[in-house]
């Protein structure tokens, strides 16, 4: 399917990049300005390719294309700051249009209006962003807003909900618009948490900047680590080793049962079943022991690094507890789909289609419970070489949950079939083989693309290299960014005010992956 | 609801007694680094100033300044420096003044 793709876009005046210059991992084709929009069509009108990712530099757009199996990327130059206007085209790239011409000036040759995202409006040009460094304001002036300016009209007001929310709740502030019980429009600003990360990782080497990376999304540490540091070893043209792959792996899926007993507790206290929260969060408080005493980290932290990883699990610790963890968090999910007052608040809320799953290129559980078969586990080959790159879901595939309706119950029923999945799955690594071990990274450059699959769905990381072996450009990509461009489709399919607490557990997303 | 209250102000105390009993997970949890002066050098205190991907730790002539308040048990110190570094075992870090948090270690390294 890639060589078809290729050609197609070799027809359009592109042109395939194999050696120096190339993004190992991915196909990379280099388009020019004028045929980047008839190109974004072409892709963005075939149901199997999903537009995975968008970012820049000063001087080039790239887009990254999810294939079946593998990734395309597209490389182009930007001239006169701007590019031709994809989210037209492509509404998943609305999001990255406007994080783009946050952190670089440059923008969509159109007139459309572009969000906030992650600066906050008091940001002036010693503010840390990779590349625009705009002029400053007068003092006697406000901050240039960049927020697309909105209107409520009728009998519908505006309900300011946030930043700063319940214990325990990430800071992100809520726009809802209302008429009076029903939510007529949802705008999330989410620069509260911004830390600049990818901007922190420049200058450092690949494994100076895992500590970073980790801490992008903290509840998607392994994900994120390893997405990360798969982009690096892609980079690098180096592969870690079988057995710390399949340490990874357990570690992810660790993190993804844990994600989803915490989700299940959030689902609770959103639904008002103090005892369903209180049994899944004993659940969820036995897994994280259990993170503990086989990872030495109840958030699994550190456990992976370029080439490798820095320890292995404890089998035995695994082998015992484990089972016993997941059956407490496998009977509060019986009891809960038992429990006609919770189900009833779950069924047809936050309903999301397939095509809007679709269109706006979500992932992970959002995507799957709308059917759609999505999953950064699935790219066991690498595009082309038809080799192993070093995933152990090749050797061990994954069966993917899906469900059809789409609504909170359906997300719910895909989180506790991922779960039962993920004790198969850890079972199976453990069998074959698991080690703290790393391949050694060579000194020198190069562009590599790396995924993984974390609980909230793929996690995309691309990493330039110069020769010192030192970082240039980093751009991590979790899933959260995907999703969080979905909630508020989903919390505007005829829900109330009280439906958005459940809405936003069963997305079980980060400010802070969005913010990074 | 009262009748707590009333104990409380009675006793003096209006929490239960901390911890009821000692958690056996938290043998496994990282834990802040603790320095063994008298093994410490300027060149291991700059190595675990140069590892150490935060704020934690700086070096003030003499001086190993740890900020314990900064500090994520990484163990990249402990990685760069294992002669120095052991771990506390120690994560109780709660304390009433942020200053308490900053710790300063004398490089004694060489003395003895």
């Amino acid at each position: 399917m890639s060589q078809q793709l290729v050609d197609q876009l070799v027809a359009l005046g592109g042109l395939e990049v194999r050696d120096r210059g190339a993004t190992r991992g991915a196909v990379t084709v280099r388009m020019l300005p004028e045929t980047l929009e008839e190109a974004t069509h072409a892709l963005a009108g075939k149901a199997s390719i999903r537009l995975a990712d968008m970012f820049g530099d000063a001087a080039t757009l790239r887009l990254v294309w999810a294939l079946d199996p593998g990734y395309l990327l597209t490389e182009t130059e930007i001239e006169d700051g701007q590019y031709p206007p994809l989210s037209d085209v492509a509404p998943a790239a609305f999001v990255e249009e406007c994080e783009i011409y946050e952190q670089f000036g440059i923008r969509p040759a159109n007139s459309k209006p572009l969000n906030r995202l992650m600066l906050p409006p008091h940001a002036g040009p010693d503010f840390p962003r990779l590349g625009h460094r705009p002029a400053q304001p007068p003092e006697d002036q406000p901050p240039e807003e960049v927020h697309a300016s909105h209107t409520v009209g009728g009998q519908a007001f505006e309900f300011p909900f946030g930043p700063v929310r319940q214990v325990g709740v990430e800071s992100l502030y809520y726009g809802l618009v209302t008429s009076g019980e029903e939510v007529v429009d949802v705008y999330l600003f989410s620069w509260h948490k911004h830390r600049g990360v990818e901007w922190r990782l420049r200058g450092r080497t690949p494994g100076e900047a895992m500590f970073f990376a980790e801490r992008a999304e903290g509840l998607s540490a392994v994900a994120v680590g390893w997405a990360f540091a798969a982009a690096a070893e892609a980079a690098l043209g180096v592969t870690a080793p079988p057995a710390a792959a399949r340490t990874r792996a357990v570690a992810l899926e660790l993190e993804r049962l844990y994600n989803h007993a915490a989700a299940m507790a959030a689902l609770c206290q959103a639904t008002g079943l103090t005892v369903g929260q209180s049994a899944a969060e004993i659940a969820l408080e036995r897994l994280l022991r259990v993170n503990a005493a086989a990872f030495g980290h109840r958030y699994l932290f550190g456990v992976v690094e370029p080439g490798g990883t820095t320890r292995g699990p404890d089998i035995e610790v695994l082998r015992r507890d484990l089972p016993a963890a997941y059956a407490e968090l496998g009977r509060a999910g019986d009891a809960l789909l038992s429990t006609n007052s919770f189900v009833d608040r779950l069924e047809a809320c936050g309903i999301l289609t397939t095509e809007q799953a679709r269109r706006l290129g979500l992932v992970g559980p959002v995507a799957r419970a709308t059917g759609l078969a999505v999953d950064a586990r699935l790219n066991g080959c690498r595009p082309r070489s038809g080799s192993a790159d070093g995933s152990p879901y090749g050797d061990h595939p994954v069966t993917i949950v899906t469900g059809d309706r789409g609504d909170v119950l359906a997300r719910f029923r895909v989180m506790l079939g991922e779960a039962a999945e993920s004790v198969r799955l850890i079972a199976e690594f453990l069998d074959a083989g698991t080690a703290a071990d790393r391949a050694r990274l060579p000194r020198g450059g190069g562009q590599g693309l790396g995924w993984a699959e974390s609980s909230r769905g793929e996690v995309l990381a691309w990493v330039a290299l110069d020769e010192d072996g030192r970082i240039t450009r980093a751009r991590l990509r979790p899933g959260s960014v995907r999703n969080w461009r979905g909630f508020d489709d989903a919390c505007r399919s005829q829900n109330v005010f009280t439906d958005i607490p459940i809405i936003e557990a069963s997305f079980w997303l980060t400010a802070a992956g969005l913010a990074r | 609801m009262p009748l707590w209250f009333a104990r409380g102000l009675r006793r003096g105390v209006v929490t239960t007694r901390y911890p009821a009993r000692p958690d056996d997970s938290a043998a496994s949890l990282p834990t802040p680094p603790a320095f063994r002066s008298w093994r410490l050098t300027r060149e291991a205190a700059d190595r675990m100033v140069a590892a150490c991907p935060g704020p934690a730790l700086s070096r003030q002539d003499d001086i190993l300044v740890f900020d314990v308040g900064a500090c994520t048990a990484c163990g990249r110190c402990a990685a760069v420096a294992p002669d120095v570094v052991a771990s506390s075992r120690e994560f109780e870090l709660a304390a009433t003044v942020r200053s308490a948090l900053i710790k300063k270690i004398p490089i004694r390294g060489g003395e003895r």
